[in-house]
């Protein structure tokens, strides 16, 4: 299957199934379909008005986060942004304590304090989702600064889309990264919205890794809807912040399949159907699955166990959500300083 | 250990320095913080002694400066992040308010951000509009962060130490116009505790509760009243965040009449919040509505003529003690 | 430009006032807040400020009694003549229209409420004065717009343990501070009589601070208010021979009331010994108990206010008034207490005495007396008295015959505590003995009901811890 449409022929396509073997397609497979049963499942429950507030879907984006992250340690840490269920899903979150949040529990992430915009799981590298576009880049720069400073191999990596990248703390974070040339890749996920506008009425690049050329910064652009070339840029990124050479940036051109907020727009479109169907006849779980099926390295039923079992975690997630009490009004003011 | 006379500003650099020395987790990032040691020469010799391991010169982006200290903080480390005038806060807000501020709360308690954030505050200098403000009300209003202000040398080295001690994003506000001011200051390492306000002159007739400078200036006002009879009490709250407001209601028991003065404007400013809670914990005990002393509803002027009659003073602070005071 | 001073309104219920004394003189430049004139009417002498400054002269001479709201006096600037001054509306004339004056002096009325009712007054000296039984209606506010200040409060208690002045006995002058004390501490001394130059001062720098005034001018308020026992430490000052007393005032109230009294009622007086041994017993065991606890142990007097109020309901006829179509028993009984005052005598009235338990009597009987010594006392505080109780023991009297007040029916005198003997069988006991002194109005009581009450209170005297409890 090869892609199709206007955005993925400008793509650079790095090989697919090649120098990967079973086991790293499994691993990114499983990332991919983890995010895609939990963003779907939590879709479903936005609609039927169980989940209060609002929610940033990243159903089609999957292999952005899977491919990213399949190169990261949990030592090694992450910002992401408002839309960030994937990132913590990708980066190791749990089901019971990623959707008790969403419920408002006290069992959530969070302890229903913060909602599906600051998911965090300090354990496993996650520094949080953000509800302010643009604002997880500088601090992942600080994560790099303080891994750099005690000298513990590790590297920070913060995620961003399109639209953030017109926002002043990507340029600052950007520059100083490179100035302080700090362990640190900056993932952009092109979706090519900001939020309701597309990315040709938003700035005048086609390449957001254009933009880091600013900055004397080497980047480079893969397809976001193929984990295996997410995964080999990064990769390439990541190594050169291990080495010290320096951030990276790697633009990832994806799609997200459902609106802004939410699963289906309520108002006027902004996207063609013909636009959303052409990037969800590249969808990247189904583009992962057939490539290794065809070259015959994973068998289908190995997908499809992953399918059946990630299902059953997130009936079993949702189950525990539900059942987890409410958090105490008494509890207000915790946690506002550290005594 | 001795104590010795050092400038506001020297306090300030040997609590760092002590600090740094005592601690491998605190570094300082700023603009032309390493090299040039601070425009108001707040980290002299500190580049020398610690290396640029730990003073880091950055780019003039203030939200970059910010954001690296709060994730810096997030990972265990103790930044003291200077972005020099207090005015620049408004370019890099979000880092301090939404991410450094509540970023423990949003992430249910797991995070702790240990942050110095230094500012140089305050008018008096004819720095215009931009360069002179004193916002402190903007910060005190934002659950997380906390404020301090000091107004003496002695103050300045024990709060910077409380500061970068504390788990959570501190303010420091330094007043530009006390960087000069002398004072006598411990050469060892001590804390001057957050939310204990100091009783700086025990009086009997009004208590003037007072911010940064204007501490001063209350001081020197209440040397006159003495003079006059009225006998007045000055109070330094010394952190805005978390307020002393059991001493403050405590003297305000004893005194019934309560005078608040800050450079900042009045309308919003800690004096509607401190005047509110003298209300709440001693209304049965004031004589008189608070007074509030602070600069009027205009941006800080430049010229020294619009200026001087801007900044409140010991003049106008003596004229609300009589004014409160009086009697027909 | 000329000010007026006019005749201040003192209580809803003044119709007249007189000018005892000028304390200003002609010619005099006063400032605001200078004593002008003492005023005195029916129920309180009161001092009235200047509240402008300006060269007094006054338009009506000392002695003169006039209505509210007449012109006394101007306040002039410079060489300024006063303005065509038409002559004062004399007494039970109606005034003549007054323009709106420029210099209320007014500011002396009482408890000048601000516009809506509500009473100026701060939140301290809400308190303070809830603390230390003081009315604040009967305050002058000194603070910003007229507002009572804790000081006004503090002013008063001061005024209270001081003998007031008098006609013939100047208020204080203000005392030269000499900048030892701040303007509220001069003022505090002023005030109360006090010479700063004898104070030692507690404050920074041996500062006189506002606690040495009062500890200076007497005993702190909470101090126990001299009982009706004890004789006055001294004297009030006397009249002076050779000089005439205007019964004006409160002297001429007294004197229209008395006279009134004695022509219209067929009074007689009847004299009873009832036995106090155990109440002083009881006292002496509750001063002993009560120490350190706050509460203050009743007086003899308190008791026996106690035990006629309680009696009061058994005999109505004790408790009522004559009037032109009969004899009106009162339901509810409001007992006024004679309390001797520089000048004269007033007669609060502690309302519900009958529901009063006998600590919380004892402790409205003190504030009326106190407040009626510092010429505090309400209007409303000296009105309605279904009965009164009067005592003379503290000066050596056993038996007298009290004038019954206008009004009422009865009035019960307190003698001296005296040692008395109770025989029991052949054995003679020492005891403790006062006379009751119960005079009546004929017209509604006769001798053997007017034995009975006194019987009856006599009987709860003997029987204390019963007073104590109920």
């Amino acid at each position: 299957m090869e892609p199709v449409g206007a955005v993925a022929t400008r793509t650079d396509r790095a090989p697919s199934v090649e120098g990967l073997d079973a086991a790293s397609l499994l691993d990114l497979h499983r990332r991919m379909v983890r995010i895609r049963v939990f963003e779907t499942e939590a879709g479903r429950l936005m609609e039927s008005g169980d989940l209060p507030g609002f929610l940033h879907l990243y159903v089609g984006q999957e292999a952005v986060a899977a491919g990213a992250l399949a190169t990261l340690t949990d030592a090694d840490q992450i910002t992401s942004t408002h839309r960030g269920h994937g990132h913590a899903v990708a980066k190791g979150a749990g089901f019971r304590k990623m959707f008790a949040e969403l419920f408002g529990r006290v069992d959530g992430y969070c302890h229903g304090r913060g909602g599906s915009m600051h998911i965090n799981d300090l354990s496993i590298g996650m520094l949080g989702a953000n509800g302010i576009v643009g604002a997880g880049l500088p601090i992942a720069v600080g994560a790099a600064f303080a891994a750099r400073y005690r000298g513990d191999g590790s590297i920070a990596m913060t995620f961003f889309g399109d639209g953030a990248s017109n926002i002043g703390a990507f340029h600052e974070a950007a520059n100083m990264a490179a100035v302080l040339q700090l362990p640190v890749v900056f993932v952009c996920e092109n979706n090519g919205y900001a939020e309701f506008t597309a990315q040709a009425r938003h700035m005048r690049l086609d390449d957001v890794a254009d933009r880091a050329a600013a900055y004397g910064m080497p980047s480079e652009v893969c397809d976001g809807m193929d984990a295996v070339a997410v995964r080999q840029a990064c990769r390439r990124a990541v190594d050169r912040a291990r080495a010290g050479e320096g951030p990276s940036l790697v633009e990832a051109k994806t799609y997200r399949y459902y609106d802004h907020q939410g699963v289906k727009g309520l108002r006027k479109p902004y996207r063609t159907q013909e636009e959303i169907d052409a990037w969800k006849a590249r969808d990247a779980i189904e583009l992962l699955e057939a490539r290794a099926a065809a070259d015959g390295v994973v068998d289908a039923a190995e997908f499809a166990r992953v399918w059946e079992e990630t299902r059953a975690d997130a009936v079993d997630a949702i189950a525990f959500a539900r059942a987890s009490p409410l958090p105490d009004p008494a509890t207000l003011t915790r946690d506002v300083y550290t005594d | 250990m001795a104590v010795r006379e050092l400038t506001y500003v020297k306090a300030y650099t040997e609590a760092l320095h002590q600090l740094m020395g005592a601690d491998d987790d605190v570094f300082v990032v700023g603009e032309d913080v390493a090299g040039y040691g601070g425009v108001f020469h707040m980290y002299d010799g500190l580049l020398a002694a610690y290396g640029e391991r730990r003073m880091i010169d950055t780019p003039i982006s203030e939200t970059a400066i910010v954001g690296l200290g709060v994730g810096a903080a997030a990972r265990g480390l103790r930044p003291v992040v200077d972005i020099m005038f207090m005015d620049f806060l408004a370019v890099c807000l979000d880092q301090l308010v939404n991410q450094a501020a509540k970023m423990k709360f949003m992430f249910g308690g797991e995070v702790r951000v240990p942050m110095v954030l230094t500012v140089a505050a305050g008018a008096g200098l004819s720095a215009g509009a931009q360069h002179s403000q004193s916002l402190e009300a903007w910060l005190a209003h934002t659950p997380g962060l906390k404020v301090a202000m000091p107004s003496s040398a002695h103050d300045v080295k024990g709060l910077m130490v409380t500061a970068v001690r504390d788990d959570n994003p501190v303010v420091m506000m330094l007043n530009k116009k006390l960087l000069g001011a002398k004072g006598a200051v411990p050469e060892e390492l001590y804390e001057v505790p957050f939310g204990q306000a100091a009783v700086l002159r025990e009086g009997t007739d009004v208590t003037v509760v007072a911010l940064g400078r204007m501490v001063v200036e209350a001081t020197a006002a209440a040397g006159t009243l003495a003079a006059e009879g009225i006998s007045v009490e000055v109070v330094d709250p010394r952190t805005v965040q978390p307020l002393d407001t059991a001493t403050i209601a405590e003297s305000a028991r004893r005194t019934h009449r309560v005078v608040v003065v800050h450079e900042a404007v009045t309308f919003g400013g800690l004096g509607a919040e401190i005047a509110a809670q003298v209300t709440d914990a001693a209304f049965d005990h004031l004589d008189a509505p608070v007074l509030r002393v602070g600069a009027p509803f205009a941006p800080v002027p430049f010229s020294p003529a619009l200026e001087n009659a801007y900044l409140p003073d010991r003049t106008r602070i003596a004229e609300a003690c009589r004014q409160i005071t009086k009697r027909s | 430009m000329a000010q007026q001073v006019l005749l201040p309104k003192l209580g809803l219920t003044m119709e007249e006032g007189t000018i005892v004394e000028w304390v200003a003189r002609p010619g005099d430049q006063v400032r605001t807040g200078d004593v002008l004139l003492r005023l005195g009417t029916d129920k309180v002498d009161a001092d009235v400020e200047a509240e402008g400054e300006g060269r007094f002269q006054p338009v009506v001479d000392e002695g003169a009694t006039l209505a509210p709201g007449a012109l006394i006096a101007w306040l002039l600037d410079g060489d300024e003549q006063p303005p065509g001054a038409a002559p004062a509306p004399a007494a039970g004339r109606a005034p003549e229209p007054v323009p709106e004056p420029i210099l209320a002096s007014g500011a002396v009325a009482p408890g000048r409420p601000e516009p809506g009712g509500r009473l100026l007054a701060s939140p301290n000296a809400r308190r303070v004065a809830a603390e230390l039984g003081v009315d604040l209606t009967t305050l002058r506010g000194t603070g910003p717009g007229g507002r009572i200040v804790s000081e006004d409060v503090a002013d008063a208690v001061v005024a209270a343990r001081v003998p007031a002045p008098t006609a013939d006995r100047p208020s204080p002058r203000p005392v030269d501070g000499g900048g030892v004390g701040s303007p509220l501490v001069r003022r505090h001394a002023a005030s109360s009589g006090v010479d700063l130059g004898s104070v030692r001062g507690s404050g920074l720098g041996g500062r006189i601070r506002r606690a040495d005034v009062l500890a200076a001018a007497g005993p702190p308020p909470a101090a126990p208010v001299p009982a009706p026992e004890a004789p006055p430490a001294q004297p009030a000052a006397g009249p002076v021979p050779g000089t005439v007393l205007p019964l004006t005032g409160m002297r001429g109230a007294i004197a229209r009331s008395m006279h009134a009294s004695l022509q219209e009622m067929a009074q007689l007086t009847l004299g009873h010994e009832a036995d106090v041994g155990g109440l002083l017993a009881l006292r002496e065991q509750l001063t002993r108990e009560w120490d350190g606890t706050g509460l203050r142990v009743p007086t003899v007097t308190d008791f026996v206010v106690r035990a006629a109020a309680q009696a009061l309901p058994e005999h109505p006829v004790l408790n009522a008034s004559v009037r032109a179509d009969g004899i009106h028993l009162h339901e509810q009984v409001h007992v006024g207490i004679a309390v001797a005052v520089p000048g004269g005598l007033l007669v609060p009235v502690l309302r519900d005495a009958d529901r009063r338990g006998m600590v919380d009597l004892a402790g409205q009987t003190r504030e009326l007396a106190v407040a009626a010594r510092a010429g505090r006392l309400t209007a409303a505080q000296l009105e309605g008295a279904t009965f009164v109780v009067t005592s003379l023991g503290s000066y050596g009297v056993d038996f007298f015959t009290p004038v019954v007040n206008p009004g009422t029916t009865g009035i019960l005198g307190v003698g001296r505590v005296r040692d008395g003997v109770r025989w029991e069988g052949e054995v003679p006991r020492r005891t403790s003995v006062l006379t009751l002194s119960l005079s009546f109005d004929h017209r509604a009581v006769d001798g053997a009901p007017a034995a009975e009450f006194l019987r009856t209170v006599s009987g709860l005297l003997a029987r204390p811890h019963l007073l104590l409890a109920g």
